[in-house]
């Protein structure tokens, strides 16, 4: 026998999805806020994240940046709980311990243009909701391009 | 809370300071000149370049071990490299690179941007260097790399995010980077640069998105670009004529060189192999040969100017690439070459002025069409009417895919991973829209009904010498050595040394995963390794639909005859 549930139950799992323990064990990924990292006149690209008391979300955990290049960006651990970052970057991906109520730094040079994932590998800290994005915009320089005229896009 | 009462957590440090890694390796590769790799297999105890030498015969004249010993062969060290994080294909992550040699250093290439420097004695990691690359990159056909290039102090790689860099061969650390390929046009990049001269040399995937395919030659010191060649000609250019003249279809026609090309210094040509044209299965919206897809194309190596074009399959309908190598050798003392294609049948072309000197069927299977002995290509099986499935052999992967043969100038015999394998396309008409896979069918390849061998040729008459047959299509590259052994490994596992005159089974190893690489072999102290990338993934639903959920990996796997 069939059955759907009811429109206020499916808001409900729907809400449930973006917190800790709620629909389902962790908070499923990909459902954070949008933080734009800011261009500074050293050409250097800044953005802070934090990490939430006992929500295991970073915040925002989706990081856009206007280009590729350098960034620098700040992170925060205000939760109860140790936790770490492993940060994409070209060379070698980056490191960095935050025990609970710490703030530490990463330098970060990604090309882009797509989106880049980095989380903490504490726990499943990866898995519960602590894996974040980092978007990079713009296109791939012009002496790259194909020698054809503009193409239809999706 | 005031921020000054944060712990300080400090600044994010390479993982790489917390794993052991020196980061720093011996000085051997500013040594490596245009000299040394015009006669690298001179050299026998490096592997210099992508096949071991210019000519792409994969032989080393290592003969250490050898028919009488090589039962005794067993692991003398492994380097394990997995995998951290959430990186793109992550279903598809596979060991696909051809290790390099200079004096005892090791430049080793993985999926997702990895490059390792290692000591080729112990395995010990010197430095690393990772590439982030998108999670979102296009890739078709899984997370791959298939090497690196070394010369004059530099490793060159290319990334999946269509860059060619230049590292520092004893730090690791990027010296200069330049974009090669559109990401948003759905190019990325897998190939093992080469090196000519003073000039990287790099090709672009992306041929079931309906790319402008191209080959680029870049300054090995600067990074400054030298020449691009696109293989789809644009109105007014040579080859143009084989495209609808009306139409948009030459802006999509595919003819990636996503696999290392071979080189005759002689005669200042390169010899690269092309991809399909796109869309790969409905030929209907390109009428024509579609030049220069699934061709060799012989290339001034200064220029990049076409010099001429041989096309193993016109008009292809059914996925044929010809991007595999082209492989150099005398017959006759004429200068020939020799290409065992995707459609079934081998080449052997004069490589002066790619006239055909004969070509033969090497695997049983072939119903797709017919080459007779000119040269004339008669389709008889392929997708032409919408919705209507068409069974054909060999599949879209090949009768032999890019993996690569070997051929042994001691016994004047080629040895090629033979895949027997079928697949039926139903044409399904859709319009092109960038970035998005445009193949113009469904397609499902064969998961049962499959064999594969390792086949010996003799180029003199296109005849097998010897087979040694395997129920599963055979999917890595072939090795030849001086000891007369053919090594070879299986989407099973085990890695396999023949006997190269008579395909006696001689010795094998159970290396835990499949196998889809190019190993090589050298030697440190007077001691002999085999070096096998292993680790099964890529697009196994299109080369080994059967073998899909097969165990995979990510090990280096060095072999050796134990010490006295």
């Amino acid at each position: 026998m069939s059955q759907t549930l009811s429109q206020s139950d499916q808001d409900s799992v729907a809400e449930g999805l973006a917190k800790q323990n709620g629909s389902t064990l962790g908070r499923l990924l990909g459902r954070g806020s949008i933080g734009h990292a800011e261009s500074g006149s050293d050409g250097k690209m800044r953005a802070k994240v934090r990490i939430e008391p006992d929500e295991l979300v970073w915040e925002p955990s989706i990081i856009v940046m206007p280009h590729g290049g350098d960034l620098e960006l700040e992170l925060t651990n205000d939760d109860l709980n140790t936790h770490c970052a492993v940060l994409p970057s070209n060379g070698d991906s980056q490191f960095i311990w935050l025990v609970n109520h710490s703030r530490g730094v990463a330098h970060l040079d990604l090309d882009g243009p797509g989106y880049y994932w980095f989380g903490s590998r504490s726990g499943n800290d990866e898995g519960r909701g602590l894996t974040g994005a980092i978007v990079v915009l713009g296109d791939t320089p012009e002496e790259a391009r194909l020698d054809r005229p503009a193409q239809p896009r999706p | 809370m005031a921020v000054e009462d944060y712990v300080d957590a400090g600044v994010a440090v390479g993982q790489a300071n917390l794993g052991e890694v020196p980061g720093k390796a011996p000085a051997v590769a500013k040594d490596v000149t245009y000299e040394r790799l015009l006669n690298a297999r001179s050299e026998p105890q490096n592997w210099l370049t992508y096949y071991g030498a210019y000519d792409g015969q994969r032989y080393s004249p290592l003969d250490q071990i050898n028919t009488e010993n090589v039962k005794r062969l067993a692991p003398a060290w492994v380097f394990q490299a997995g995998s951290v994080g959430m990186h793109a294909g992550p279903s598809t992550y596979s060991f696909e690179a051809a290790p390099i040699i200079v004096d005892g250093v090791m430049y080793l290439t993985g999926w997702d941007g990895w490059v390792w420097a290692i000591d080729a004695k112990n395995g010990d990691e010197l430095w690393r260097y990772k590439h982030a690359v998108p999670y979102d990159v296009s890739l078709c056909c899984g997370n791959v790399n298939r090497g690196a290039a070394v010369a004059q102090g530099k490793v060159f790689v290319a990334t999946l995010n269509a860059h060619v860099m230049a590292l520092d061969a004893e730090t690791g650390h990027a010296v200069w980077d330049q974009v090669y390929g559109d990401v948003r046009a759905g190019e990325s990049a897998t190939v093992a640069p080469l090196v000519i001269k003073d000039m990287v040399i790099v090709g672009s995937s992306g041929g079931e998105f309906g790319v402008r395919g191209h080959l680029d030659a870049f300054d090995i010191e600067t990074g400054e670009r030298r020449w691009r060649t696109y293989m789809i000609p644009k109105p007014g250019e040579a080859g143009f004529e084989t495209w609808p003249q009306d139409g948009e279809a030459w802006q999509r026609g595919g003819g990636n060189c996503w696999i290392t090309g071979t080189f005759d210094p002689e005669l200042n040509l390169l010899y690269i192999g092309t991809g399909n044209p796109c869309p790969d299965f409905d030929g209907e919206v390109r009428e024509g040969d579609n030049l220069y897809t699934d061709c060799v194309v012989a290339l001034d190596a200064d220029s990049g100017e076409i010099q001429w074009h041989y096309q193993y399959t016109p008009h292809d309908l059914w996925d044929y690439d010809s991007t595999m190598e082209n492989i150099l050798f005398e017959l006759d003392g004429r200068k020939v070459l020799a290409h065992f294609d995707k459609n079934g049948y081998f080449f052997v072309l004069d490589r002066t002025n790619g006239e055909l000197v004969s070509v033969t069927p090497f695997v049983d299977r072939i119903d797709w069409g017919e080459i007779d002995a000119n040269g004339k290509v008669t389709p008889k099986r392929y997708p032409e009417k919408e919705g209507e499935p068409v069974h054909f052999y060999p599949g879209p992967a090949g009768a032999k895919e890019w993996t690569h043969a070997a051929y042994s100038p001691k016994t004047g015999l080629f040895y090629v991973p033979v895949q027997d394998v079928g697949a039926t396309a139903t044409r399904r008409r859709r319009e092109f829209k960038e970035s998005i896979p445009y193949w113009g069918a469904g397609v499902q390849v064969d998961a049962e009904d499959h064999a594969g061998s390792i086949s010996a040729f003799d180029p003199a008459t296109g005849g097998e010498t010897w087979r040694w047959k395997r129920g599963l299509p055979m999917c890595a590259s072939v090795l030849a050595t001086a000891g007369d052994l053919v090594f070879a490994g299986e989407p099973t596992g085990e890695y396999n040394a023949l006997d190269a005159r008579t395909g006696e089974h001689l010795w094998k190893f159970q290396c835990g995963s499949g196998h889809h690489s190019s190993p090589t072999t050298y030697s440190v102290d007077g001691r002999q390794y085999i070096a096998v990338p292993t680790g099964w993934g890529a697009w196994a639903e299109g080369f080994l639909p059967g073998m899909l959920g097969a165990r995979q990996g990510a090990s280096l796997v060095v072999f050796a005859l134990p010490e006295e």
